[in-house]
Formats: C-alpha cells, structure tokens, sequence
C-alpha cells in the first residue's frame, strides 16, 4: 500500500511529508480517490465503471460520463496531508472565521499557553502581508504565511506546500488561520482532523443561518469578545439555538481573547482533540 | 470568489478526460449544483467562459442541473425534500439532523469531439 496516500499502489516511496522528495517515484494519479473524511454528505463521487461508459454518437462526439467531485483534486491532497498528520501524529486544526473576529489574537493566546507542552506551528492565510505571521513568531510558534493574492481561501495544495516548508515534529499542534471569509473556505478540505469556526459578540446572532455552510462543516464554535458583551445586542441563547440548529453536534465555548475567559476550557478541548485523534 | 477555483478545477477535470479520449473539443459540460453547494452559478459560469477563451473548450455549453435538498429527521427517521437551508421536517417541525443532499458540485458528464471524427 502507498504510505503517502494509503491507496493500493505499492510504490517505493517512503513516509514523509506529503509530496517531499516522494515526487519523481510517487506519480501514480490521486485525482479520482475516494475520501471517506472528507466534509458533508458521503458520495461516491467518482464512479469507475460509470466512467468508462460513454456514448459515441457517429457524429463526432462522445459523451464522457464522470459523475466527478469538482474539489476531488483537492480531497485526495487533503486526504494525503491527513495521512501524514496521522503517522506524524500532528493535531492540525483549521480556524475559520471572518475577518476581525480575533483568530489570531486567540491563536497568541493559545500559543502561550500550549508551547510549554507542546511544540506549536502555524500556516498564516491572507491576502497580502505577513503581519500574522509576524505576530505568532513573536507569541512562541513557528509560522509560516500564504499570501493568496486574491485569493479567498486556502487550499489542501497550499497546506501541502507549506507543511513541506514546515517539517512539523512529532506530537506536535500545527493551527492553520484560514483566509477570514465565512463562505469560500468551507468548501475546502484542508487534511485538517478539526475545524474551529470563530464568531465574535459584535457580529449578528443569526450567522450560522446566513452563513450554514461553515457552521455545519465545523466541529467547534468559540464566540469570541465575551468581554464586549455588556455593550452589544448580541442575543446568546438566539445564537446557540441558531448554530445547533444548523449544526447539531457542534460544540460551543465562550472565550475572550482579552481577558482569558474561556481560554482555559478551550484548551482543555484541544487537549482532548489530541487524545481522540491520536495526536 | 472560489466560482474562479471552481472553474479551474472543472478544466483540468475536462482537459484531462478529452486528452485520454483524444478529443480536440469539449463542446459540452454538465454540471450538477445542489441548492446548498455554495456556489454562485453566474459568477462560475462567467468564470468558465473566460478561463475557456481560445482554448479547445471555448464557448462550450454549459449545462446546470440543480438538485434539491434532502435532509433526515431523527426524530421521525424520515427524509424531506428541502428547498431552503432552514426548512424544517413538516411532521414534527425540527431541524434536520444531517443533510442527505444539496451540498453535490460535480462534473456530470461532457461531450468530447474526437480527433478521428474530425478529419
């Protein structure tokens, strides 16, 4: 069996990082693999048989039927990192939110906490700068920024690069801070085992109605500003009835970066993580 | 605007298949979008139609077959068809507890014009 992939090729390559020095005698195609983690609904999303079955008219053309994910490329990548965080035992976890909700003040705080036990990293997502970056280096980890340009998502390609760039240790937390968008990234599996949706008090308590996807894709929410409270309309009980609602195994954990709330208990669910994948 | 990455990915699922079939046009491309995919069709479409321009795929038709949404109510062990994200199950009212389909964005099935056909 491939060790990268896990499919039934039986290459010569070695565990490692995903794609790392396995290039030139690992170029078997994993485009059309079939991704039993991968988010949302189970499909088979590409059919072997089906595929080959096509019609040719007599006219010139033939009809292809592929019945294929559009994302498959980028499952079958995601699926190649999730296997190298396994044997690495790397607890990858997935931020998402959108921007300005404190991803990365929580991750500062995290860090500080965390790096004592553990050896922290970071892929950094925006746009432009590295000013993130800079930050989680200052805070204790080793990061590394993607800049997508326009971009407004990463994807399981850039994480793949940026791992390779990363060699993350053995039983080690690598945080990815997603593009903050609460929409494009949802669709991308990035090989992380747990993805973390953050929403602060100063947004509306109906965004997991508008914005379902990223509710229902994630496993956990931290409402973050806790702090602010007192100042906002931000309806509590509306908003947790809302995300259950969309999500019903989603779990919740009021934080404040500022003051600490919460951070402690948030910790104890990354710990927790750790122990239920393996990491 | 992942409708632009969304686009890409669709050509290089065409691109590779018409390369193994030796065709020298895809002319069609079927796509299938559940309602809850997330995906603006406008924004993806002008998006396929200007990655295609001067490319064997240039002004191939572009077809959407939408899929509504399913989900599963627990309580009731029942699927319903859902037409919006907040529908709810019309017997007992709650929420679904998954969502059985909607979320679908594949490339169904396109129509190649072969090499050999063409001389």
């Amino acid at each position: 069996m491939c060790e990268t992939c896990g499919c039934g090729n039986t290459g010569k390559e070695k565990t490692g990082i995903p794609g790392k020095k396995n290039k030139q005698d690992h170029d078997h195609d994993h485009s059309y693999t079939h991704e039993h983690d991968s988010y949302g609904p189970h499909t088979h999303y590409y059919d072997d048989k089906k595929g080959k079955e096509g019609s040719h008219d007599h006219s010139g053309k033939q009809v292809i039927n592929l019945k294929v994910d559009v994302l498959a490329r980028n499952n079958a990548i995601a699926a190649m990192n999730r296997r190298f965080f396994e044997s690495r035992k790397v607890l990858c976890i997935n931020m998402v939110s959108s921007p300005g909700s404190g991803k990365t003040t929580i991750l500062e705080k995290s860090i500080g906490r965390l790096k004592s036990s553990k050896k922290v990293y970071v892929i950094e997502g925006d746009q432009q700068t590295r000013l993130d970056a800079d930050r989680i280096e200052k805070a204790g980890a080793q990061a590394i920024q993607i800049n997508t340009g326009s971009g407004c998502h990463l994807d399981a390609q850039m994480v793949e690069s940026a791992v390779k760039k990363l060699d993350p240790k053995a039983n080690s937390i690598l945080f990815i801070e997603n593009v903050g968008n609460l929409v494009c990234p949802s669709r991308y599996d990035l090989g992380e085992f747990r993805r973390v949706v953050i929403i602060s008090v100063t947004e509306g308590s109906d965004k997991p109605l508008k914005y379902p996807n990223m509710f229902e894709t994630s496993h956990l929410c931290l409402i973050n500003k806790s702090d602010l409270l007192p100042w906002v309309d931000f309806k509590m009980d509306e908003f947790v009835t809302n995300a259950k609602n969309i999500n019903p195994r989603l779990e919740l954990i009021t934080v404040s970066a500022k003051t600490g709330e919460g951070i402690e208990k948030w910790e104890k669910w990354i710990s927790e993580a750790a122990i239920q994948t393996n990491t | 605007m992942h409708e632009l990455s969304l686009a890409e990915e669709v050509i290089k699922i065409a691109g590779y298949e018409a390369g193994k079939n030796d065709a020298v046009r895809v002319s069609e491309i079927t796509i299938e979008a559940g309602i809850f995919c997330g995906v603006e069709i406008d924004a993806f479409r002008s998006a396929l139609e200007m990655l295609t321009e001067g490319t064997m795929m240039d002004k191939t038709a572009i077809n959407i077959q939408r899929v509504n949404g399913r989900g599963f109510c627990s309580e009731c062990d029942k699927e319903f068809e859902m037409n919006n994200r907040i529908d709810t199950c019309p017997v007992c009212g709650s929420f679904p507890s998954e969502i059985r389909r909607g979320h679908e964005f594949r490339v169904v099935s396109i129509v190649v014009e072969r090499n050999d056909d063409k001389d």
